[in-house]
């Protein structure tokens, strides 16, 4: 029981961060590769304006989103654009994400060095036992904010017109525009919101994992395997898939085998794929004739 | 063959003589071996950009293949005293059976679900390597890997991998463009190009895809029994991730719709990680900048500069004639 | 477009001849006597910190040396390429050191990997090679004699740790965790004969991979199985995050360490859960001997961080070659290679090297040391040979 408790926290982070690659994908049809990479952006600017300049955790974590997603808009204009309009291969656009995740984690590298720098836990660290299951406040923090952020983006994606337009896009990208839907703003908005929600992550686990230059890439591996789990583009199924991988392998790691439990992760994959070609949740595609 | 050879460009023929005469130009032993190193990574990209560039199916998997080939070459030479010839060969085909391994799964896969799927399975190649330890010596990995020996003689300078790297080369890049210019690399494009319709003509698209898998695994599995005996040691740490990111990205750079593009990627990037040591900290950020610009401004790829660069000669040494842009049958497109 | 093209075109013949240019390293002729050190380290990538405190030990030890000619009439040049903990880039780089650069001596490297791959160049070229952070078995088993090793002996502290954990402590069932690496997994077999010889019952022997971040799953099938003590082995990053996580679900065994994680940086992130953790190592920041106090002072005013044992072991090595250099007063590499093995007399942070004929230095001194109030504080010392 105590595993699956263990799998909830690290779940909710990996969905989180498959919620911003299938944000992108469904909207832009494009995979981020340097999603993985706005976690860690967010935690070091969370980790410099709480540590360094002193403010207080909220209006770091606040101002650590916004920057995020100043920097997604800047990722679409500059890199997006061109290559939308060059009608560039999508192998292309992967290539260039991956550019824009190694200039990423290497400017970090240099600014603020190569040592795991320590977050303290706003709601500090003392373990909270029920009965004999342990837990960290911070745990509770995550599963808690996390859940917090999926709503406001449903409700985001349902109600505001930014959202319905994204969900117009997503849906039928010709028409979107047809309809007068501005689909280069809308790109906009899915990277913006998808950096806001990668840093987000970040932030979150920033207290229990420290913050590290590098700590983008594992979990931007697992939150987009996450995705492809829950079917990529598919909203809900990002939340799936993540809980889904990280009870996992909190399971098949603490039972079975530590040294393989990634494999075990990349074959359940596998199989899943061989399957359901397209995810466990994604509804029959429709192939476009 | 000399009649073959009167009907050669004069450019061709200069080329082949600065291959064959490099190495003995060039005493700085070092610069071969950033060569060889090309070398041999050209030849698992053309593997990639076969199946990648012509057959469409995105692969961030490769280096598993080349580590199958590097290891099980290595072991067969160090336990079973096989000969070097043999042992490549051995490898070469394990290598392609993983190829098929993969292959089956992910036929039905296509575009970000397959990505997934080839990385799943370089990062199973890779922990195996880690965690078998009996057999692979895990994570320290394989040492004192025998040079390669056949025909009575024994390779172990940088010249003489040059030279045994530029054969196999030779031949491997032969065949590829015979491969891409006959049926199969039809088929290949036609899959690329529209999947559904290539099946309703009647092309058993899955074996196909399939065998697009094997080849470019053998391709890296060659690839990577050379590397073993080139470097002496093979380790998990040779195998990442990372590497088939890398083999990927040159793919891209050098342009993955045609064969010399991946030995022109293979070129560029290595000699840019190499040459920009001097940067020291900045180093990885301009070669992340360097691989975005080539993106986005060469969608093709720097083999795609060719018929640009062709142009401005044509332009140069032909005044009086327009340039003609695009004629069909001029590199791009077509397989090459 | 086709304007565009051109543009591109000249732009990367350009930038190509220019990274062409950029492949000329400098290594120009000196006047005086030099010894040039190349140095090959992971500066970038996961163990940055590794390799970066490792080229700021040779510096500062290299302008010493320099400024108080220690090593009679030499001056040392160091010369520094960052591998990237990658294998095959480490072996470009020794490469580039050896042909490029004119090195007479390569530091490297860090992960036992790249300096294996180092060691095929630096035979294949007949330069000696000293490895200041690679703990792994099997480099000084290949029969290759150009190759020493300054970096602690990693069995001598797996047999402290199970001895001191059996005999002082009576501890009967406790748990490995070691990382997926070559250290690791060195760790990992070398634990594991220990507690065969001490009797020790091994109730889990589990592994994680370098940058994993939760490591609950293996350390609930610890506590399901009574574990009293864990040991571990990797650097002080996934230790800290173990310890934590490990004390969050109410294991309150004894943990063990070894030298890869000694550093004041695990202190820092493992706080309270780190308090009482035993490790080994041959480097204690806040021991009263007087080079010790020395180095750590030097390196804390130029750096403004506090010296991590593979800085120390760095700094060490560079003072060998000095020595080395001095007395051989050659920079050829035989001589300077049968120089670095009559090594002796010498004392230096991290004790005075002697190396056996395989060239492991085996005149380091293995400290116990235990976490008491922040801080390392000195339980025994272990004679080699006990």
């Amino acid at each position: 029981m105590q595993y699956l408790l263990n799998g909830l926290p690290i779940g909710a982070t990996y969905a989180l961060i498959a919620l911003g690659y299938s944000l992108i994908y469904a909207s832009a049809g494009v995979l981020n590769w340097a999603q993985g990479d706005m976690a860690m952006l967010g935690a070091y600017l969370a980790y410099t304006l709480n540590r360094i300049v002193g403010l207080g955790f909220l209006p770091s974590m606040l101002a650590a989103m916004a920057c995020a997603a100043l920097v997604g808009t800047l990722v679409e204009r500059g890199v997006l654009r061109p290559l939308r309009r060059r009608a560039s291969p999508s192998i292309n656009l992967i290539i260039a994400t991956l550019g824009v995740a190694i200039i990423a984690r290497n400017l970090a590298l240099i600014v603020w060095g190569p040592d795991p720098q320590l977050f303290p836990s706003p709601v500090g660290s003392r373990t909270v036992s029920i009965g004999s299951l342990n837990l960290l406040p911070q745990d509770l923090l995550i599963v808690g904010v996390a859940i917090f952020l999926m709503l406001l983006l449903q409700y985001f994606l349902r109600f505001t017109r930014e959202g319905k337009a994204l969900r117009a896009v997503a849906q039928d990208r010709m028409a979107a525009s047809l309809m007068g839907i501005v689909v280069e703003r809308s790109d906009s908005v899915a990277f913006a919101t998808s950096a806001a929600l990668g840093a987000a992550a970040g932030i979150l686990i920033a207290p229990l994992f420290f913050v590290t230059f590098n700590m983008g890439a594992v979990i931007g591996i697992k939150g987009f395997v996450a995705a492809v789990v829950g079917g990529l583009g598919n909203i809900p199924g990002a939340i799936a898939g993540g809980f889904v991988l990280g009870l996992t392998e909190a399971v098949a790691g603490g039972k079975i085998s530590s040294g393989y439990r990634d494999a075990i992760s990349f074959g359940v994959l596998i199989l899943v794929l061989w399957l359901r070609p397209s995810g466990l949740f994604s509804r029959v595609n429709r192939a476009k004739v | 063959m000399l009649d073959r050879m009167r009907g050669l460009p004069w450019w061709k023929i200069a080329g082949l003589a600065l291959v064959l005469l490099l190495p003995l130009a060039v005493s700085n032993r070092y610069y071969l071996h950033v060569l060889n190193l090309v070398g041999i990574y050209s030849l698992v990209v053309i593997g990639l950009n076969l199946l990648s560039g012509y057959t469409g199916q995105v692969s961030m998997g490769q280096a598993g293949f080349f580590g199958v080939g590097a290891y099980v070459s290595a072991l067969l030479m160090m336990r079973l005293n096989v000969p070097f010839v043999v042992a490549v060969s051995a490898a070469t085909l394990v290598s392609a059976l993983c190829g098929v391994v993969i292959g089956i799964p992910a036929m039905r896969l296509s575009g970000p679900y397959l990505v997934m799927a080839t990385v799943g399975f370089g990062e199973i190649m890779r922990l195996i390597m880690v965690n078998w330890v009996p057999v692979t010596m895990g994570a320290a990995g394989l040492t004192g890997i025998p040079l390669p020996s056949f025909l009575g003689m024994q390779i172990s300078s940088e010249r003489g991998f040059y030279y045994l790297i530029c054969a196999v080369l030779y031949l491997a890049t032969l065949e590829a463009l015979r491969l891409s210019n006959s049926k199969v690399g039809r088929t290949f494009l036609a899959i690329r190009e529209d999947d559904l319709a290539a099946g309703a003509m009647g092309v058993p698209t899955d074996r196909y895809k399939v065998a697009a898998f094997a080849i470019s695994a053998a391709y890296a599995g060659i690839a990577g029994a050379l590397y073993g005996s080139f470097a002496g040691v093979a380790s998990p740490d040779n195998f990442t991730f990372d590497v088939s990111v890398l083999l990927l990205c040159m793919s891209v750079v050098g342009g993955n719709r045609t064969i010399y593009g991946a030995l022109v990627g293979a070129l560029a990037l290595t000699v840019f990680s190499e040459a920009l040591r001097f940067l020291q900290g900045y180093r990885l950020i301009v070669y992340g900048a360097i691989l975005l610009a080539t993106v986005i401004f060469m969608p093709q790829g720097l083999s795609g500069l060719a018929p640009a660069v062709a142009q401005v000669f044509r332009r140069m040494h032909f005044p009086g004639h327009k340039g003609q842009n695009g004629v069909a049958g001029d590199k791009g497109e077509t397989c090459r | 477009m086709t304007l565009l093209r051109k543009i591109s075109v000249f732009a990367l013949v350009g930038i190509l001849s220019l990274s062409m240019s950029g492949l000329y390293g400098c290594g120009g002729a000196s006047q005086t006597k030099a010894l040039k050190i190349g140095v090959a380290g992971p500066e970038t990538g996961g163990s940055a910190q590794l390799g970066q405190a490792q080229h700021r030990a040779i510096q500062l030890a290299c302008d010493e040396i320099n400024a108080a000619n220690a090593a009679g009439e030499w001056k040392l040049e160091p010369y520094f390429e960052d591998d990237e903990s990658d294998p095959t880039k480490s072996a470009s780089a020794t490469n580039k050191l050896i042909q490029q650069s004119n090195v007479n001596v390569v530091i490297a490297s860090i992960n036992s990997s790249c300096t294996l791959a180092d060691m095929v160049v630096t035979e294949r070229a007949g330069i000696p090679q000293i490895t200041a952070g690679s703990t792994g078995a099997s480099i000084t088993e290949q029969g290759d004699k150009w190759i020493f090793r300054t970096a602690v002996n990693d069995e001598l502290q797996a047999n402290a740790l199970v001895d001191y954990a059996v005999k002082t402590l009576g501890i009967k069932k406790a748990s490995t965790l070691t990382a997926a690496d070559s250290y690791g997994q060195s760790g990992a077999t070398l634990l594991k004969a220990a507690a065969e010889k001490a009797g020790l019952n091994l109730v889990v022997t589990a592994t994680y991979n370098g940058g994993d971040k939760d490591f609950k799953p293996q350390l609930l099938s610890m506590k399901e199985k009574g574990t009293e003590a864990i040991f571990l082995w990797g650097i002080y990053t996934e230790a800290a995050l173990i310890a934590n996580q490990a004390r969050t679900l109410g294991i309150n065994g004894q943990l063990f360490g070894a030298s890869g994680m000694a550093a004041a940086k695990l202190i820092e992130l493992g706080q309270g859960a780190v308090e009482g953790m035993l490790l080994t190592q041959s480097f204690l920041p806040d021991s009263p001997d007087a080079k010790v106090k020395d180095f750590v002072v030097a390196y804390k005013q130029k750096y403004n961080e506090d010296p991590i044992p593979h800085a120390a072991q760095a700094y060490d090595s560079v003072y060998i070659l000095a020595d080395a250099v001095k007395r051989a007063n050659s920079n050829a590499p035989q001589a300077l290679r049968d120089a670095i093995m009559n090594t002796s007399g010498l004392q230096l942070v991290t004790g005075s090297p002697k190396f056996d004929e395989k060239g492991n230095d085996v005149g380091k001194s293995v400290l116990i040391t235990k976490i008491e109030k922040g801080k390392f504080v000195l339980v025994t010392k272990v004679i080699s040979g006990q």
